[in-house]
């Protein structure tokens, strides 16, 4: 507990972490209860009320706060719905990659030898292929959806999460109170998770913010593509790729999705920089 | 020196024997028969499928079929494009120049901008114009770029009607003639007047675009790092021997923080050229980027192949590079483990 102060205090001294965690705390809201704040259905087409312009322009209908996109949806309720979508993909991206990524980093430094060698060689090909490029090489292998985009951007984004991982546990491996344990006789599963995990996880939590953001820009990047979500889902980067006709006569069809992924990831990179400082002495600024 | 150069050298291979695997098993995951989609709707009489097939090397064993695709990449051929049905390489020789050409304006833009930036915030640390910068750091950091290339064709080109929508040069007014393939070169080869100045015109916003991310990172990692080598002692040494501030931070400091901001730097390029994905297609820009997405629209799979196994050699090679340059810079990597 005086653990969780200490933390809070250290976090709340950097005021943009505070800002990026009310933000990302609000977008949470939204995401969880946009069928009940969303105004409209996000994937009903109004007729006659397409290119409505946003309620400071001349020409809005004010059922239609944001105005609505090319064929008619109401873009507010988009926009919420668009939230859910993000956030869930960059969450469950975060959750399978540390998953995974404490899993594959804690073989290889325990096991050491054969295992440690087969996973780096893996993470080293991973990273030798420019991220975007390996994402989309997966999306044609197996087809663009929202869950195959998950798997695509949590793939690419993996050997970050093992590489910190294997490092950490490695420097904790050589400290006296491990060696203390071993001696001890505590079997060597425990001591991997009970014993030296708890001792990593501080920069792994701030790497899992920062991934959040990531992989919400890169599933936003695969969707403008046309390889991530498919239309109509209200996915951010999906509603933009099909704004380009548009985005000279009718500027905020195309403004507010990137506005939205914009607002998102700066507020999630705020918070981990806060995270940082706040679990990482050794990195603070001050 | 040499040693670590070998070493690093040698830990390549495995990489690229793997990717080799991997493309290799990639074109064989792909849903459909590689001749089924290739016979279209009109169906194909099996003699000719059994030709194509023998043609192919599918009617091979799958350990054969690895042996001659390794043994074909050595010798330096990347498969042939089923759409336009030239060699791969070709192809990728032909738009690989406007990719590199981009990539290195970027990462100019990035690197001329972003040190000077990051020395200038930590040599002001904690003022108004630190904070300004830094938050606009993040900002850049965030950026969706896909979208930045859509506000700044809107703002600049279609508001202003300051720089162009798309494109590498205007080829309605000036002749297209590619000795080097890069464009900055060739308009100024081609002695036609305006040709080299409407090649810039072309390149600004797509460098802005793609240089904005590894400007960020650039400026925050220098100011980090300043900061970090204005606490040595042979900093304070310097100040107390009454050099000037501007040399303190331009010579003694910087010198040292510069370290670690090559290192960022080589792991940005990388990026950036994944990045030109995005941007590519956005400034309908002619390079391997866009040509590599095209490819999957296309469902031209040996295309697609063949570049991710061409542009992550890229990868490989400059990361090598940038590995050299990290141990001459520092000796304790070069001599460490």
């Amino acid at each position: 507990m005086a653990n969780s102060r200490y933390f809070w205090r250290a976090f709340r001294e950097n005021r943009g972490a505070v800002v990026g965690l009310a933000i990302v705390l609000a977008l949470i809201f939204i995401a969880i209860f946009a069928p009940m704040l969303a105004p409209h259905d996000p994937i009903e087409q109004f007729r006659g009320f397409t290119k409505l312009p946003p309620f400071w322009v001349d020409g809005h209908d004010p059922r239609f706060i944001l105005g609505t996109d090319a064929v008619g949806r109401d873009m507010l309720s988009r926009l919420m719905y668009g939230a859910r979508v993000s956030l869930f993909i960059g969450l469950a991206v975060m959750v399978v990659s540390m998953v995974v990524g404490i899993a594959l980093g804690l073989s290889a430094a325990f096991f050491g030898g054969l295992i440690d060698v087969a996973i780096i060689r893996v993470m080293d090909l991973i990273q030798a292929i420019p991220s975007l490029v390996l994402a989309i090489l997966i999306i044609a292998i197996i087809g663009p959806t929202l869950t195959n985009t998950i798997i695509a951007v949590t793939i690419v984004g993996l050997p970050r999460y093992v590489r910190l991982l294997r490092a950490s546990a490695l420097s904790e491996l050589s400290k006296d109170y491990v060696t203390a344990a071993r001696v001890s006789g505590v079997r060597k599963f425990r001591l991997m998770t009970v014993t030296v995990l708890p001792n990593c996880l501080a920069p792994l939590i701030v790497q899992a913010a920062l991934g959040i953001s990531d992989a919400i820009l890169e599933a936003a990047g695969l969707g403008f593509l046309g390889l991530g979500a498919q239309p109509p889902t209200p996915e951010w980067g999906a509603m933009l790729a099909d704004t380009r006709d548009l985005m000279v006569s009718h500027p905020w069809v195309m403004a507010f999705p990137g506005i939205a992924i914009l607002i998102t990831v700066l507020a999630i990179n705020m918070m981990g920089d806060g995270l940082r400082d706040a679990l990482d002495p050794r990195l603070r600024k001050s | 020196m040499f040693r670590f150069f070998l070493r690093r050298l040698l830990l390549t291979l495995p990489t690229f024997f793997a990717l080799m695997f991997v493309t290799f098993v990639m074109i064989r995951l792909v849903p459909g028969d590689p001749i089924e989609v290739r016979r279209g709707e009109r169906g194909i009489d099996p003699t000719r499928l059994a030709e194509l097939r023998h043609e192919m090397g599918l009617d091979q064993p799958i350990w054969k079929q690895f042996y001659d695709y390794v043994m074909a990449i050595l010798h330096g051929d990347f498969g042939t494009s089923t759409v336009s049905k030239t060699p791969i390489l070709h192809e990728f020789a032909a738009l690989f120049p406007a990719t590199l050409e981009l990539t290195i304006c970027a990462m100019a833009f990035a690197i001329i901008l972003g040190i000077p930036a990051g020395v200038f915030a930590a040599s002001r640390r904690g003022s108004a114009v630190d904070q300004a910068m830094m938050g606009a750091a993040l900002t850049g950091y965030s950026m969706p770029i896909f979208w930045w290339g859509l506000i700044l064709i809107v703002l600049m080109s279609n508001t202003l009607g300051l720089t162009p929508v798309s494109g590498r040069i205007d080829l309605i007014k000036f002749y297209y003639d590619t000795p080097t393939g890069f464009m900055l070169i060739d308009s100024l080869l081609s002695g036609q007047k305006g040709a080299f100045w409407d090649a810039v015109h072309h390149l600004i916003l797509p460098t802005i675009v793609l240089g904005t991310v590894p400007l960020a990172v650039i400026a925050r990692m220098t100011r980090s790092a300043m900061l970090e080598v204005l606490e040595e002692d042979y900093v304070r040494t310097a100040r107390a021997k009454g050099l000037s501030p501007l040399r303190v931070t331009g010579l003694h400091a910087l010198r040292n923080a510069l370290i670690p901001v090559v290192a960022v730097i080589g792991l940005q390029i990388g990026g950036l050229l994944a990045g030109a994905v995005l941007t590519e297609t956005i400034f309908s820009w002619p390079g391997v980027g866009k040509w590599l997405v095209e490819s999957i629209g296309r469902r031209d799979y040996p295309a697609l192949q063949g570049g991710i196994m061409l542009i992550s050699i890229v990868v490989i090679v400059v990361n090598l590079l940038v590995d050299l340059i990290n141990g001459y810079l520092n000796p304790r990597v070069s001599h460490g483990q």
